[in-house]
């Protein structure tokens, strides 16, 4: 369990040095919705391990919130210049 | 044991997708890499912590999570391809 925390905190890394590098704004989101994920999985890994529950909660509440945002901004980069 | 198996499968897929999303060279590539290979293994990750143990509470809060996961991750891959899509992104590499 600690292993497989640490090789998804490795991931987690991958994915920052393609949000920091990305060349497009595309390739942020992406890098966004990935991290996101991964902090997820962290999270009911952590809530199973430490055999508190509440974590679960966070990471459902985490899991939407993270998905409106990134619905918003991809419907948002979508129409390109200037507010329409 | 067999969450094991299943969970270091999923990190298999994990690791797979990072590698993926470092080394492809366009978005539409990289958008395939990270939608594949993040739902495939989060989602066997998180089958693999519910099969662990007997049938307890928080399986139901895990099942809601996987549910929940499996949703939302291709309509967010699809948002952003279609955005990139539109705004008549071409998929050569701009750097260099």
């Amino acid at each position: 369990m600690v292993a497989a925390e640490i090789v998804l905190l490795l991931s987690f890394a991958a994915v920052l040095y393609r949000f920091f590098r990305g060349p497009t704004q595309w390739d942020r989101l992406l890098a966004y919705n990935s991290a996101s994920n991964r902090v997820i999985v962290i999270l009911a890994i952590v809530a199973i391990l430490t055999e508190q529950d509440i974590y679960l909660d966070v990471a459902i509440v985490y899991a939407a919130l993270s998905f409106l945002g990134l619905v918003i901004l991809a419907r948002f980069t979508e129409r390109g210049e200037g507010y329409r | 044991m067999i969450s094991f198996s299943i969970m270091c499968l999923g990190l298999l897929f994990v690791v797979i997708g990072s590698v993926g999303i470092i080394r492809f060279g366009d978005i539409y590539s990289r958008l395939q890499a990270s939608g594949v290979s993040d739902n495939a293994g989060l989602g066997l990750i998180l089958i693999g912590l519910i099969v662990r143990g007997g049938l307890e509470m928080h399986d139901l809060a895990l099942v809601i999570l996987l549910f929940l996961l499996l949703l939302t991750n291709p309509i967010v891959t699809h948002c952003i391809a279609r955005s990139a899509f539109i705004q008549r992104h071409t998929g050569v590499e701009e750097e260099e």
